[in-house]
């Protein structure tokens, strides 16, 4: 499969500051990636170069576009939901619709007015009438009629209440993605997405610090608890990251040899959240 | 051309409260006050000559030529109050076109479209000159003809036959087409201002008004002053550029100098040789003028500078 996003030397910044920093990156196609990272690490920075939405150095392909020069062709391909409530608030939501349809050439009416009728939204309100969870529900469904080949999503639950932001995820898992698409998903809410990503890249200060798919950090990463009275000899076998909860010791190992962990407790497969923690921490470096 | 339609289409939604629903309340405004007018003066039938009185003696004593004339001055004048807060809906909607979607971060929801930014860019400028205008003139030319609807209704009402009074006697094509054709010509007229303002609009961190208004008040100021310092005279300044600007625009409600008496007629043409009548041979005089290729060309300048604003706009 070809790469839906290749980025190489990607850099942005802003005066003195820089907000991403010489990385690179390759999204294949049919993926579901997570492009996870704390407040401030450069998530949308790069998000908003591979969208088109702001000048950077480097090279970047986007569907075999340029997104710099190329934003409105690319957005026949790519669809985006940059953040919660962007939609303009004096619109109806038939106008949005209608809208789309003319602009866009892979929009699906019916689809959307489907997806619409399971939800309280009905097509004569005005956006600013809508609870911020509605407004979510009303671009979901517009971006999940309309048939491109990668779907961005910038902390789209962010705000949320936690039944809009299942049902969110659920709806993007069952109605929307294939194989033929990609998603690259940002947040910093980790737990929510880690049952749905396919691959995941951690982003701290601007670089990469992790990039693998999920059944790599299986494979790779394992978390041994233990007891405190042990918790001296598993430190010295170099984890990655130690935390103590309930006075048991927990230690994040990567590529740990699981049969001689295991003689000291429990192995575990450690959590996003976990590792996420471990690896902005310090961890690698 | 759909996409520009679509674009043209979003910019109505979006504004039209100022678009549609200003001219309407401008005529009503129009035919509530002429309605309080004939009221006022039937009111007062008992005291005074009443309104019969008149008609009667407008219909009788009155030349039919004059009549005319009246009725196809009044068909500009009128226009007055239309043309004027025209042209401050344009002037606020052109302010806010590249600013409100940036303040309300929905610009990141229109560039998740493919509809391109010079596309975006021209369906507001082609909004502001033409489609606002338009609108303006449809509902004026309806007020018009309630109005004289009203007029007639009351004449007749009276005893008089309104076709032989007023209505029958003046082209109302002629000054209503003027009319339109001033708006036209001044939408050319006015790029360079409305290239201004969408620069303006897309480069302003907040408040554009302020950034429209105070850099060129203390540029003029500052010309003037330093102008005057040097030369003792006061030549050509910016505040005199955009005075000129103004008194030569093609619209009717413009002023000018004529004979020494400034506002002759406001832009009305009584005579063809007053230099700033509007009619139809001043118009393209003014277009086709070496000021206006220099304004085209600020107002290109200006406008590409937007367009590149706009380019790399998002939400912060």
């Amino acid at each position: 499969m070809s790469n839906v996003i290749e980025a190489r030397g990607l850099t942005k910044r802003y005066g003195r500051y820089t907000a991403v920093d010489n990385i690179d990156l390759e999204v294949p196609a049919g993926r579901i990636v997570g492009l996870i990272g704390p407040n401030g690490a450069g998530k949308t920075s790069a998000l908003k170069a591979i969208l088109g939405l702001t000048s950077f150095d480097g090279h970047l392909n986007v569907l075999g576009k340029d997104p710099s020069r190329d934003r409105a062709s690319l957005m026949e391909e790519v669809c985006f939901i940059a953040d919660v409530a962007v939609l303009p608030r004096w619109a109806r939501v038939w106008q949005l619709i209608e809208f789309t349809e003319k602009v866009h050439p892979h929009f699906s009416r019916e689809k959307c007015v489907r997806y619409l009728s399971t939800t309280k939204v009905t097509l004569d309100h005005k956006v600013k009438q809508l609870s911020k969870g509605m407004v979510a529900q009303l671009h979901l469904a517009i971006v999940m009629a309309i048939d491109v080949k990668l779907l961005v999503l910038d902390e789209p639950t962010l705000g949320l209440d936690i039944l809009y932001r299942k049902q969110f995820y659920t709806n993007l898992l069952n109605d929307y993605f294939d194989e033929h698409r990609s998603i690259l998903i940002t947040t910093h809410q980790v737990e929510e997405v880690e049952h749905i990503l396919s691959d995941l890249i951690f982003i701290k200060e601007g670089k990469i610090a992790l990039d693998c798919t999920m059944e790599d950090v299986q494979e790779r990463y394992v978390e041994l608890m233990v007891a405190p009275e042990r918790a001296e000899a598993a430190r010295a076998l170099n984890p990655l990251f130690e935390r103590v909860l309930f006075g048991r010791h927990i230690f994040l190992y990567q590529n740990g040899n699981r049969e001689q962990l295991k003689e000291f407790g429990e192995l575990h497969t450690p959590n996003v959240a976990d590792l996420f923690v471990a690896t902005m921490s310090g961890g690698e470096s | 051309m759909n996409r520009l339609k679509a674009l043209m289409m979003r910019e109505y939604w979006e504004n039209k409260g100022a678009f549609r629903t200003t001219p309407l309340v401008i005529g009503g405004i129009y035919v509530t006050v002429f309605l309080m007018g004939i009221i006022t003066f039937g009111y007062f039938d008992n005291e005074f000559h009443t309104l019969k009185e008149a008609i009667q003696y407008l219909a009788a004593n009155t030349d039919p030529g004059h009549r005319a004339m009246a009725v196809e001055m009044g068909l500009m004048f009128n226009s007055f109050l239309f043309t004027l807060v025209l042209a401050f809906v344009v002037f606020f909607y052109l302010l806010g076109s590249l600013y409100d979607d940036r303040k309300d971060r929905s610009i990141l929801w229109w560039k998740s479209l493919p509809a391109s930014d010079t596309l975006t860019l021209a369906s507001k400028l082609l909004s502001a000159m033409f489609v606002v205008p338009l609108l303006f003139f449809v509902v004026y030319v309806a007020t018009m003809l309630v109005v004289n609807l009203i007029g007639a209704i009351v004449v007749l009402a009276l005893g008089q036959n309104p076709w032989t009074l007023f209505l029958g006697l003046a082209n109302p094509l002629k000054p209503l087409g003027l009319l339109l054709a001033s708006y036209l010509a001044m939408a050319i007229w006015a790029l360079p201002l409305y290239g201004w303002l969408m620069f303006v609009s897309a480069v302003s961190p907040r408040i554009p008004l302020l950034f429209a208004l105070v850099p060129p008040a203390v540029f003029a100021v500052l010309q003037i002053w330093i102008d005057f310092l040097r030369t003792f005279t006061l030549k050509t300044n910016l505040g005199g550029l955009i005075w000129n600007w103004f008194a030569n625009s093609p619209l009717i409600i413009s002023g000018g100098e004529h004979n020494n008496s400034i506002g002759a007629a406001l832009g009305v043409p009584i005579t063809d040789d007053f230099d700033h009548a509007v009619t139809i041979g001043n118009m393209l005089d003014r277009l086709f003028s070496k000021d206006m290729l220099m304004g085209l060309v600020v107002a290109a300048v200006f406008l590409a500078a937007a367009l590149w604003l706009r380019h790399r706009a998002s939400d912060s």
